[in-house]
């Protein structure tokens, strides 16, 4: 990147100052990961020991098998994919064809529409849950799968709505009117050009949708109160009390929750902060 | 050339959707303000109970303490975190990718993790400042009406400082090399550089950021949440708890209504406040 400008020497930090910042701010960042890690591997005497142990002589694997096969994690890890894929996908549907809309089509009202997806991303849930709750209860949905997918569209919807319209903007018009000239409909031009255009733009709505989903935990709180549909972080919460916070336990559930969503963010990373960065700041 | 009629039908079901999960209880939360638990039309009496109630104005200063003090700080270290990843150095990417992890990982991870972390007897926190003799004795971080409220603050400050060293990283590398060229043939310094180039380039980048942090902060109640629920003695009670509780465990339904049109009140102003700068420069947003 630097390569043009390299012969102007620019002023920079000084080399300890980069070394200490570097190392201070990966240690302020990675340690509650490590501590949790390492929290989740040790028996129960070991943790409540002072001073603490900073790594296990044997590590033990308990506090996992007690998650995994005498708890309700995998349920709730269940539930939480379910309700994370059907919510990111249905508001990825719908979001193709309204930023299409936004992004090819002039017509009346268009910016006050606009503004209002974008304000609808960032109102303030504990504001909505009351009438929210109200409304899925006359429903019928409170505690079913498709009511916390719902109500996680409010999440997923406008933020996907706005990053794509900003990627299908960025795609040449041309391309789709020489298709129409050759007879193609709207749909076609949607399907077969602007789509497969916009693969990086719609994974990195999917991997933002999919985590900010998984990480919910207010929503979730108030519209899954039966086991058969809480989500993970409903799970966590509630391990500090079922157990009589068996530490240990709480940690290693910790890690399984984390460890999808790093790996997800590790391999997609790119996307994720390119996305990011497009659906913030652009006006 | 293009039909009017389209356009709107390819928005419609998206809009259907928002309108039925979002305008519909706004709406609702009006007309809730104004009724009791049986529906009949109470007038303003839900206003005045509300903010007769005690625990209102303290859930007030909370607020206002929780978001002053998180965004003061979000905005200090992520713009500092900015600069160090905008230095070239070997390892700068590896370093970029680390300090996005308390940002990506979910709240309630980091919230029983730090919990976890502080406390009181067995708590590696405690112990790191004890042993070198910082403290005399353990501190009751999250028991202690006094540390409470810091130390939520400071965890969510852990938690979203790296979305703006990101997003100001990323103002910071669209800056054009020939600012940076004047100022090194004016013979400046790397801190003058920093405050009178790379800071105002990036000054619209963070008064965007700024705001949006607000917004969030009054959105993401799940550190608190998850901590302590509001306690000890209310001391970390922030008006989304607040509304929260007097929903879903007081039961009073009108009450917390009249309380979330009060607090959506703010909060729109603040949403429009980001908007207009959003629209005021398109060009440097970006």
């Amino acid at each position: 990147m630097s390569g043009k400008t390299s012969k102007l020497t620019r002023p920079g930090l000084p080399g300890w100052l980069i070394l200490v910042g570097s190392a201070l701010l990966v240690l302020v960042c990675l340690f509650p990961f490590w501590w949790m890690v390492v929290s989740s591997v040790k028996t129960l005497r070991e943790l409540y020991t002072v001073p603490p142990i900073w790594w296990p002589d044997t590590p033990t694997f308990q506090n996992y098998s007690n998650v995994l096969f005498q708890s309700n994690i995998p349920r709730y890890f269940l539930n939480s994919v379910i309700v994370s894929a059907g919510s990111t996908g249905l508001a990825l549907i719908l979001a193709i064809f309204a930023s299409y809309g936004f992004a090819r089509f002039k017509f009346k009202g268009k910016p006050l529409l606009q503004s209002m997806v974008l304000v609808a991303q960032l109102l303030p849930t504990a504001a909505i849950i009351v009438p929210l709750f109200i409304t899925l209860r006359f429903l019928g949905l409170v505690n079913t799968y498709w009511g916390l997918i719902l109500v996680y569209m409010i999440i997923t919807l406008p933020l996907s709505v706005w990053m794509l319209t900003s990627y299908f903007k960025n795609i040449p018009v041309e391309l789709e009117e020489a298709a129409i000239i050759d007879g193609a409909s709207r749909l076609e031009c949607l399907f077969r050009i602007t789509l497969p255009l916009s693969l990086p733009g719609i994974a990195s709505v999917m991997v933002y949708a999919f985590v900010t989903t998984w990480n919910e935990f207010i929503f979730a709180l108030c519209f899954a109160t039966d086991s058969s549909v809480k989500t993970l972080p409903i799970g966590l919460a509630e391990f500090s009390t079922e157990f009589n916070t068996d530490w240990g336990a709480v940690m290693a559930a910790s890690v399984v929750m984390t460890l999808p969503i790093a790996i997800l963010f590790l391999s997609m990373q790119r996307l994720f902060v390119g996305g990011l960065t497009a659906g913030a700041t652009k006006g | 050339m293009q039909k009017q009629s389209t356009g709107y039908l390819f928005i419609l079901p998206a809009l259907m959707v928002l309108g039925m999960l979002i305008a519909y209880p706004v709406a609702y939360t009006g007309l809730l303000s104004v009724t009791d638990n049986a529906g009949n039309f109470v007038g303003l009496e839900n206003f005045r109970r509300v903010l007769a109630a005690r625990a209102t104005p303290i859930a007030f200063w909370n607020t206002l303490w929780w978001v002053l003090g998180s965004i003061i700080f979000q905005v200090l270290f992520g713009v500092m975190a900015a600069i160090l990843l905008n230095q070239n150095f070997r390892g700068r990417a590896i370093v970029r990718s680390v300090t996005l992890v308390p940002w990506v990982v979910p709240g309630i991870v980091a919230a029983t993790t730090w919990a976890w972390m502080l406390h009181t007897e067995f708590g590696i926190i405690n112990y790191m400042l004890t042993a070198p003799g910082l403290i005399d004795k353990p501190i009751g971080w999250l028991t202690n009406g006094n540390t409470v409220m810091p130390v939520m603050i400071a965890i969510n400050i852990w938690k979203m400082f790296p979305f703006v060293a990101i997003m100001v990283l990323a103002g910071l590398q669209s800056i054009p090399n020939d600012l940076y060229e004047a100022a090194r043939i004016d013979g400046a310094s790397f801190w003058e550089e920093v405050w009178y180039v790379m800071l105002p380039q990036v000054r619209s980048v963070i008064v965007a950021i700024t705001l949006l942090l607000v917004i969030w902060a009054l959105n993401h109640i799940t550190i608190i949440y998850a901590i302590t629920r509001g306690g000890p003695a209310n001391k970390t009670l922030i008006t989304p708890i607040q509304i929260f509780r007097t929903a879903f465990d007081g039961m009073q339904f009108g009450q917390a209504a009249a309380l979330s049109v009060m607090f959506f009140g703010v909060a729109i102003v603040i949403v429009f406040i980001y908007i207009r700068t959003l629209a005021s420069n398109p060009e440097e947003a970006r």
